[in-house]
């Protein structure tokens, strides 16, 4: 039997890590991973569907006595659907704004001839530097400048500056890599910059306008800070992070509501996601073929 | 149908002079060939004519019409672009109907014509594909129908068939041939470095070098009658071979004699491969060695090392006899070509044969 084992060139190791185990072992090891990471998300929708008293009980993940009130809570008295509303108007605003603006800079930085392109590609990659803190204030400023200091409006357009300069660069760096007989073979057809722009540049940047709406949807829905100062002085202007932030009061922080908000909160998100995902799987296999 | 006339063309890029002064007349209807090495200006060329580079000097007409500063769009010209540049995300039908409807051309007219040239161009059954579902072929078929449905006065071509493999270049060349027939001798401008797909389209060459044109002429015409060593070696495959008279004298005791008037001018002679033979008797000749032979089914190359260190190429009838490493004595036998100091053909000098 010794025999056996010697004459073979397979070690026991091999022989027992097979490719079908090893592949177990990633899953399971994975999983394990996953499941850290998914813990407080999957803690905090079971949270909002227990009553406050059991909430730090350690009764599991499971609710003993589940129940709707904290969601009630949330709508009646918290005044959640107003704030949803708020924020759906913000952020669906503020990706507009933010793409349009982001793609037209990043044609022009990306393809056209400009005196002192290299001087503003600098301004800009400069600005991200400056935490949002340093800003506020010189935004608020301007907004109530404007007249815009206590709207919505004005929240919407402070929004769209977050992440605009990343987009640009996102859209100028993926228009100077599209071949320029694309747009010669439109101006020989006779078509104009802007028909050139909207029919042929903007659908070819599509996973780069993907990208860009996801990124600016999370960041203008789950922005904090600036609608915090905004809508200081006007509780009914509150976007939905501001609305979570106001379960905590001075002496008592009503967490089933606040998970009960926060779960309403992420609902949107996850479906963007989901709706999403095939253009962006469609958008990375594209890049892959060239 | 339109002429078009360069008249003292010039472009600059920068400091750099691309094209430095060019005449070209080409005729209605005519299929005009411009070649030349890479870098010779002949893109920048087609592509002042089409209207995507400005002109530094010199003036472009376009059936009679100065057309320097009228847009590409409205030159009446179309061009098919060596990448395709199809729009990706767009179906056949209407990348080639996509200038038309741009320009508010009526859906059903702009159908109508893409139909038209799709018959022409056997690519009905693929106007409902997208560009990355097409072969190499399909697609430059697509680029020509494209240009086809704007029903052109001068088609302008950019290298065509760079992108497409040996085989297919060889049928989709002989189908623009054809295409120049089926659309009643529309005025084509095509552009190349590859002097096989010059000679076998053209009604006309312009041979171009560093920014000039060297020659005009039908193909045959340049190939009998290069006008100098540039174009000699340039038209033709295999290229011509070059000879110093200097290196020819004198050898094996045989000389070669020139007569004419501008014979004591010659400094190079040039035959071609199918004007080198193995030498008869009494023959003026000289001895060469054989260091390779590409057998290519219709006809072998021969390629020989002279004895002064010249490399030579003889085309001869298929099955050579000869072998790797054995001495032949080669003689001129068909059209010599003679050259001055500069590089430019002379006509009135003859070999003397009664050596």
């Amino acid at each position: 039997m010794p025999d056996l084992v010697t004459s073979s060139n397979f070690t026991m190791w091999d022989l027992f890590f097979t490719q079908k185990r090893k592949r177990l072992i990633t899953s399971i090891l994975l999983a394990a991973f996953c499941a850290v990471w998914v813990y407080p998300l999957i803690w905090m929708v079971s949270g909002s569907f227990k009553p406050n008293s059991e909430l730090f009980q350690g009764t599991g993940l499971i609710p003993d006595s589940p129940t709707f009130s904290n969601y009630g809570r949330a709508c009646a008295e918290a005044n959640m659907q107003r704030y949803f509303v708020n924020t759906l108007f913000v952020t669906i605003g503020s990706v507009v704004i933010t793409t349009f603006s982001s793609a037209l800079l990043g044609y022009v930085l990306g393809r056209r001839p400009l005196p002192g392109k290299i001087a503003i590609f600098g301004l800009m990659v400069f600005t991200l530097f400056i935490p949002q803190g340093y800003t506020i204030i010189p935004i608020i400023q301007l907004l109530t400048m404007f007249g815009l200091g206590q709207s919505l409006w004005g929240l919407m357009i402070a929004t769209c500056g977050g992440s605009i300069v990343v987009f640009t660069l996102l859209f100028a760096g993926y228009f100077t890599q599209v071949p320029k007989e694309l747009e010669e073979a439109s101006r020989m057809d006779g078509v104009g910059p802007f028909k050139t722009f909207w029919y042929v540049m903007l659908p070819l940047a599509r996973p780069v306008v993907v990208t860009v709406v996801v990124l600016q949807s999370l960041q203008a829905w789950n922005d904090f800070l600036l609608p915090l100062v905004v809508t200081l002085a006007n509780p009914k202007m509150r976007t939905l992070s501001v609305g979570i932030y106001s379960f905590k009061g001075e002496h008592y922080i009503d967490w089933g509501g606040m998970t009960a908000a926060s779960t309403i909160a992420i609902v949107p998100i996850i479906i963007l996601f989901l709706i999403l995902q095939r253009f962006f799987i469609d958008g990375l296999a594209g890049a892959v073929k060239g | 149908m339109a002429t078009v006339t360069l008249t003292n063309i010039k472009k600059k890029f920068g400091p750099v002079e691309v094209v430095k002064g060019v005449n070209i007349d080409i005729g209605k209807g005519e299929f005009c060939v411009f070649v030349g090495p890479s870098g010779c200006g002949k893109s920048t060329l087609l592509r002042m004519i089409a209207g995507l580079e400005e002109v530094t000097e010199g003036d472009i007409k376009i059936g009679g019409e100065r057309v320097n500063d009228v847009d590409a769009s409205k030159r009446g010209s179309a061009m098919v672009f060596q990448t395709y540049a199809l729009y990706p995300h767009m179906s056949v039908e209407r990348n080639m109907g996509f200038g038309l409807l741009m320009n508010g051309v009526p859906k059903m007219e702009v159908k109508a014509k893409v139909d038209r040239a799709a018959k022409i161009l056997q690519i009905e059954n693929l106007l409902n594909r997208k560009p990355k579902q097409l072969s190499g072929g399909q697609r430059q078929r697509v680029a020509i129908g494209r240009a086809i449905v704007r029903e052109p006065d001068v088609f302008l071509f950019d290298e065509p068939l760079s992108n497409l493999d040996a085989e297919l270049r060889v049928t989709t060349r002989l189908e623009i041939a054809k295409l120049h027939q089926a659309l009643s001798g529309s005025t084509m401008i095509y552009v190349t470095h590859d002097q096989v797909e010059a000679m076998t389209l053209a009604d006309r060459i312009v041979v171009l070098r560093d920014g000039l044109v060297e020659q005009t002429g039908t193909p045959m015409d340049l190939y009998e009658n290069p006008q100098n060593i540039f174009v000699a070696g340039f038209i033709g495959s295999p290229r011509m071979n070059f000879i110093n008279v200097s290196d020819l004298i004198d050898v094996g005791g045989q000389s070669l004699k020139m007569i004419g008037p501008d014979a004591e001018q010659v400094v190079t002679v040039g035959v071609r491969s199918d004007a080198l033979a193995p030498a008869r008797a009494n023959q003026p000749s000289f001895l060469a060695k054989v260091t390779v032979i590409e057998r290519l089914g219709d006809a072998d190359y021969v390629y020989f090392l002279t004895d002064w260190g010249k490399e030579l190429v003889a085309r001869f009838a298929p099955g050579v006899t000869a072998e790797i490493g054995a001495t032949i004595d080669l003689a001129f036998v068909g059209k010599v070509h003679f050259f001055n100091v500069n590089g430019n053909a002379l006509s009135n000098v003859q070999l003397d044969e009664k050596n």
